[in-house]
């Protein structure tokens, strides 16, 4: 049931256009990137309905889907898409929206999900470089899954895939430096 | 001698070392020198940009200014998501001068010119070297090996950006090994994700996806899966064993880079390709090379992965 105003209908649409650099109302619901998406199974409304959903202006719904969080961006739906949309772009849109509005799906694999960038965008912060190790250790720490792949641990350690050190780039300030600056650029109005 | 400007990635000296390391014995052969680009940074993967739209620019930025640095014309990638993140920042800032300004102000190691193409390392093999070059270099010809060729998703998608090979059926990778002797299987499921980054946060999402694959690879007559990205790999062989304990199928596929395949053609021995970094283990696919073709295994269990995964 659409209960938004005609106003706030267009709103949304309006910024996720915006955003993503797309026309969404071009999409005339073929469902070729439903029926090609790889993850579409996973998620609460798919892609084509996403399309939908957007240009009815329902925003709520699509910002607390998990739909945008399982998008792999492989880009198998825009190159097969007839009206050539991004859509993965326009997943990228409304996910960028759900953090900025601080709205978090209520799904524990949302939130797993969420935890483990989290977690890979502090390693980057820290070291400027992956540190798998620590971020699987802080991954299974903070998902209170605390055995996860326990059993790939011994061939992973033992054939060196997985580093016990991290490596250590000289010049580690610059990238917090640059994690700095980036957040100030976000936290400026959006044009 | 030909100069590259060499971007290695965070995987390069961990899960994908044998990636690195074959890739160094190859451009050796090819006459090309890697230049590694000074004090790198991690590209920020899929998480920088899953979650932010600055940071995910600036962070693959500071490293083209740096590759800008060392004057070569092109930078070759070999992990495929570092190779996608660097492609879309290059792709977005040359449309956007504006954008890539502001982008610029948050690295203190130069101005972006945008002066470095970008390219993956399978790009750099098949379209700057080519295939004949390959042909005259193969010493220890493949032959009797039956590969399928897996690219992935970021090889060659989305077009309009990576412009390289077919997004939907590229055959470059196919062609290479066949210029080495190897006999290139018919592969659907060659750029069909493997579930990429949710190798850690969503692991049944792997194992479904990377499953299909292998199960695919199998079925279509391949003695080995060849792949050119590190998270694929990673997700094939390593998640091998769950995807079998998950979905009660045998596989036992070995999941090797094209550049380990690249140097062992071109003459290296079997023990520098670091072979012993595989989980499903590699040297019963690579006894076939130089025999006679076996029957085609009938595979007798009617479970595949989609019937399990119905259950």
């Amino acid at each position: 049931m659409i209960t938004l105003g005609i106003k706030d209908q267009h709103t949304f649409l309006d910024e996720v256009n915006k955003r993503s650099g797309c026309n969404i109302l071009e999409c005339y619901q073929c469902g070729k990137c439903s029926g090609t998406c790889p993850v579409s199974m996973y998620m609460d409304i798919t892609p084509r309905q996403v399309m939908q959903f957007v240009k009815l202006g329902m925003k709520d719904e699509v910002l607390v889907a998990n739909s945008s969080w399982f998008c792999l961006t492989c880009a198998a739906c825009s190159g097969r898409c007839p009206r050539q949309i991004d859509i993965p772009r326009v997943m990228e849109t409304i996910r960028h929206i759900a953090i900025e509005e601080n709205i978090s799906s209520k799904s524990k694999k949302v939130k797993d999900i969420r935890k483990f960038h989290d977690i890979f965008l502090d390693m980057v912060r820290r070291y400027g470089r992956g540190y798998e190790l620590r971020l699987m250790a802080e991954f299974n720490i903070r998902t209170r899954n605390y055995f996860k792949d326990m059993f790939l641990a011994p061939s992973a350690l033992g054939k060196g895939k997985i580093k016990l050190l991290p490596a250590r780039m000289k010049t580690a300030k610059a990238i917090k430096r640059m994690f700095d600056m980036a957040k100030k650029l976000e936290e400026q109005p959006k044009q | 001698m030909k100069k590259l400007t060499y971007f290695p990635g965070c995987s390069a000296h961990g899960t994908s070392e044998e990636f690195d390391h074959t890739l160094k014995l190859v451009m050796k052969s090819l006459e090309v020198e890697l230049d590694e680009i000074p004090d790198w940074n991690c590209c920020g993967a899929t998480s920088a940009h899953v979650m932010t739209e600055n940071l995910a620019l600036a962070l693959p930025l500071r490293n083209l200014v740096l590759a800008e640095t060392l004057h070569n014309d092109t930078m070759g990638i070999a992990c495929a998501s570092c190779y996608a993140r660097h492609k879309v920042t290059k792709y977005e800032l040359d449309k956007d001068p504006v954008l890539a300004k502001k982008i610029n102000t948050t690295i203190d190691d130069g101005t972006y010119h945008g002066s470095v193409e970008v390219k993956s390392m399978l790009q750099f093999v098949y379209e700057d070297i080519g295939i004949e070059k390959i042909k005259s270099l193969v010493k220890k010809p493949l032959t009797g090996l039956k590969v399928a060729c897996y690219y992935g998703c970021l090889l060659t998608r989305p077009k309009a950006i990576t412009q390289f090979d077919s997004p939907e059926y590229p055959m470059s990778m196919d062609r290479i090994m066949e210029a080495l002797g190897a006999t290139a299987v018919p592969f659907d499921f060659k750029t069909e994700c493997c579930g990429a980054s949710f190798s850690i946060s969503s692991s049944d999402v792997v194992l479904s996806l990377s499953g299909k694959i292998l199960e695919y690879a199998k079925a279509s007559g391949a003695d080995m899966i060849v792949v050119a990205c590190p998270l694929c790999q990673s997700n094939l062989d390593m998640r091998q064993p769950g995807v079998e304990k998950l979905f009660h199928v045998k596989l036992n596929l070995p999941v090797m880079y094209f550049t380990q395949l690249l140097a062992l053609a071109f003459g290296h021995d079997q023990k520098d390709l670091m072979l012993g970094k595989h989980i499903v283990p590699v040297e019963k696919a690579l006894a076939k090379i130089g025999k006679e073709p076996e029957k085609k295994e009938e595979i007798k269990s009617k479970k595949t992965v989609e019937s399990e995964e119905a259950k």
